[in-house]
């Protein structure tokens, strides 16, 4: 894997980058045209989030804010009780990321290296859990949390994202360890490894860039999460963001300025989290192309 | 292999499960009369009329019963709308919440056996004597679920009902005189047609257009009507008056020019915001958009009774239930009866609320008073007549996309009341089992 690049033989040196043609240049704009693209529900959020309630409903959605309004953020902070909405989903995600990781690394161990009989029918199931649509989950979720005690607790949503998250994760670690180069493992094994020993010291060292891609795919996925923490967490006190903005829809009328100084408030410490771990993302992401 | 018949086995089991889970709602009627905390949940704005009345409620509720905890939570519409049927059945719900009212919900929880019965308090504490009769619709439930008569469920603190919200400066600007009957009504938007201004703001993608087409068969439409169509009295001919009047006359307005062709795809909210930004002279819709009117809007504006209906859409607001489950019951009828006293009534009333036992004369404010007044007309005189969305689950759809289908012009009134008419039919059977 990572010690095949160092052996590449030199190519041929290339004249100057910037002398490729055009093409360059036509990629190029049109990878601007498409972030700006993508840009643009955000700065419709921003605009918004900054303009009165009665600014927005006389001047639209698109006009420019008249004065610099941060009421909606102060409202919103201080209604959901921001902080401790953050701390549930951060525990929540957090938790998650991490639990999901270790099962999906767990299982796929066994699935992708221990060769157990039947492993395809197995991966296949997973991939159907992984399929399956919340909604028809939610009922037998709810009634085993009841009648086990954890309904309306942050652990009961742990469980199930850990389940679910995981499912995914045991079905891709499964087929990236089928691949897994054998005489590596017989390498190991020659030198006395036992299968814990062989787990730590070399499928998780070369699967790690794949595992820190999991870990943070699964933390923004459980953060994003609205259907089962709204069933599951019923008291503010356990709630998470995405329930907390929800609270701004009422029934028949909608507070959007309010909505989005939520949304953006919301936003935000996902894209620092995405920010920090960037790198990791990148690196895991060519991880597999090296091969 | 094994375990995939493990999951299936799991997941069988729990659809079995779901089937009996609600039968047992718990008949603990115990005696809670110790109870020491309160738990109190409702999805109110904390600045609207609502929200404002209920925060001094839960004062006073404190000063009467010191040494009581209240525990009070604001939820999200959404949460409660969604699983109101899930929370209460557990132990961790509300001692007493604000619900949605018809038959869908509170009517549905109420068989299930998930809500308790009020009636003796009502009878006790006044309440049937505060709630006009057809405010009392929505309180009641039989055992069937279906609103009207039975006992009762819960009990409304406020009343919406649809009427006529129009800018006063568009209409001097125009110089068009307020309309009190219908000739008027039409001769006004007839003015504005010819100055090239669309009279009435419309959403067709939402209930607005539903509600106008429900106005319309109103003002030709009795008490018995009401009653067959919302109560399953008698069968609804919706090929002859009053239905076929109303889908007519919308179709006739939008072929004068009344209500916008392009407005077939626009949603509620955008009908309002037009408002607000004094795009549109008139809209008819409910008395939930007051308050926001109210605050944001910079024109001047007014309302009137839509011109010549004695019955209006409308109906009592949202409902205070007490779940089965709830452990301070004896509390929560005391809390009910706070929110019933005219202190509250009038604080509803003085924050652009509609209180359902107001009493306009101590409202400051002309055009809160105005609202109120009107209401209190449409309630005194029965003419509540709940919406049209209401009588069978999943109608509201059905409306949507007959009504977008007349305002787009790719269906004529006949058309509209055939595809309306069979799920209605279908719908009533269901519920009725006739």
């Amino acid at each position: 894997m990572a010690i095949t690049i160092t052996g590449a033989p030199p190519r041929r040196p290339v004249r100057d980058r910037h002398h490729r043609g055009v093409s360059r240049w036509v990629v190029l704009a049109g990878v601007t045209i498409g972030a700006l693209v993508m840009l643009v529900p955000f700065a419709f959020m921003l605009l918004n989030a900054f303009k009165s309630p009665g600014d927005y409903s006389s001047g639209g959605p698109l006009s420019w804010p008249t004065e610099f309004y941060t009421r909606g953020l102060r409202t919103y902070w201080s209604t959901v009780n921001f902080p401790l909405k953050l701390w549930n989903s951060a525990l929540i995600a957090g938790s998650v990321a991490v639990l999901g990781v270790v099962v999906s690394l767990l299982n796929a161990y066994a699935l992708g290296i221990g060769r157990v009989r039947g492993r395809l029918w197995i991966v296949g199931v997973f991939l159907l859990a992984n399929m399956l649509p919340q909604e028809a989950l939610i009922y037998p979720l709810y009634y085993v949390a009841k009648e086990i005690g954890l309904y309306n607790t942050r652990l009961s949503v742990i469980i199930i994202f850990t389940v679910i998250q995981s499912a995914f994760g045991t079905y891709l670690l499964a087929s990236v360890l089928g691949t897994f180069p054998r005489s590596l493992l017989e390498a190991a094994a020659l030198d006395g490894a036992g299968k814990w020993t062989v787990l730590w010291r070399v499928v998780f060292p070369n699967l790690r860039p794949t595992l820190a891609v999991l870990l943070i795919f699964f933390f923004i996925w459980t953060w994003n999460e609205f259907l089962i923490p709204l069933v599951m967490l019923i008291d503010n006190q356990t709630q998470t963001i995405p329930v907390a903005l929800a609270s701004l829809q009422g029934d028949r009328l909608m507070d959007a300025p309010t909505t989005n100084a939520g949304a953006l408030l919301s936003l935000v410490p996902a894209i620092l989290f995405f920010l920090i771990f960037q790198r990791t993302l990148a690196r895991g992401i060519t991880a597999g192309a090296e091969k | 292999m094994q375990r995939f018949r493990r999951i299936v086995a799991a997941l069988a089991l729990a659809a079995t499960a779901t089937t009996t889970v609600t039968a047992c709602g718990g008949d603990d009627s115990g005696d809670d009369s110790g109870a020491k905390t309160l738990k109190l949940w409702h999805y109110e704005g904390e600045n609207s009329a609502m929200g404002v009345g209920w925060d001094r409620a839960i004062e006073i509720f404190k000063t009467e019963h010191p040494g009581v905890e209240v525990r009070f939570e604001r939820k999200a519409f959404e949460q409660i709308q969604q699983n109101a049927g899930m929370i209460i059945n557990s132990s961790e719900g509300p001692d007493i919440m604000e619900y949605n009212k018809g038959n869908a919900t509170a009517g549905l929880l109420s068989s299930q056996g998930l809500l308790t019965d009020l009636s003796d308090e009502a009878e006790k504490r006044g309440w049937a004597g505060k709630l006009s009769s057809s405010l009392q619709t929505t309180a009641r439930y039989t055992d069937k679920g279906v609103m009207g008569s039975g006992k009762w469920f819960g009990v409304p603190n406020y009343g919406e009902y649809v009427t006529v919200y129009y800018n006063k400066d568009l209409f001097d600007r125009n110089g068009v005189p307020v309309p009190t009957t219908m000739a008027e009504m039409t001769a006004a938007m007839d003015t504005f047609v010819g100055k090239k201004i669309t009279p009435l703001g419309m959403a067709g993608a939402e209930y607005p257009a539903g509600q106008l087409f429900y106005q319309l068969a109103l003002s030709k439409a009795d008490r018995t009507f009401v009653d067959d169509y919302q109560l399953y009295k008698n069968p609804v001919d919706f090929r002859a008056d009053p239905l076929k009047y109303g889908a007519d006359t919308f179709a006739d307005w939008v072929r004068k020019g009344y209500v916008a062709k392009n407005s077939a795809s626009l949603k509620a909210e955008d009908m309002g915001t037009a408002f607000i930004a004094g795009k549109t002279p008139m809209i008819v819709s409910g008395s939930w958009w007051y308050g926001r009117f109210k605050a944001e809007m910079k024109a001047n504006w007014d309302t009137f009774l839509f011109p010549g209906n004695t019955l209006n859409a409308g109906s009592s607001g949202n409902l205070w239930v007490v779940p089965t489950n709830s452990r301070a019951k004896s509390l929560a009828y005391d809390f009910i009866d706070i929110t019933l006293r005219p202190e509250i009534q009038d604080l509803i009333g003085n924050n652009g609320g509609v209180p359902v036992a107001g009493d306009p004369a101590r409202i400051t404010d002309p055009k809160d008073r105005k609202l109120i007044e009107d209401f209190n007309t449409v309630s005194k005189q029965d003419g509540l007549a709940f919406y049209p969305d209401w009588p069978v689950p999943g109608y509201y759809d059905v409306l949507v996309g007959g009504f977008q289908g007349l305002i787009n012009g790719s269906k004529s009134p006949d058309q509209v009341l055939d595809t309306i008419a069979k799920p209605y039919a279908d719908g009533v059977k269901e519920i009725t089992g006739k």
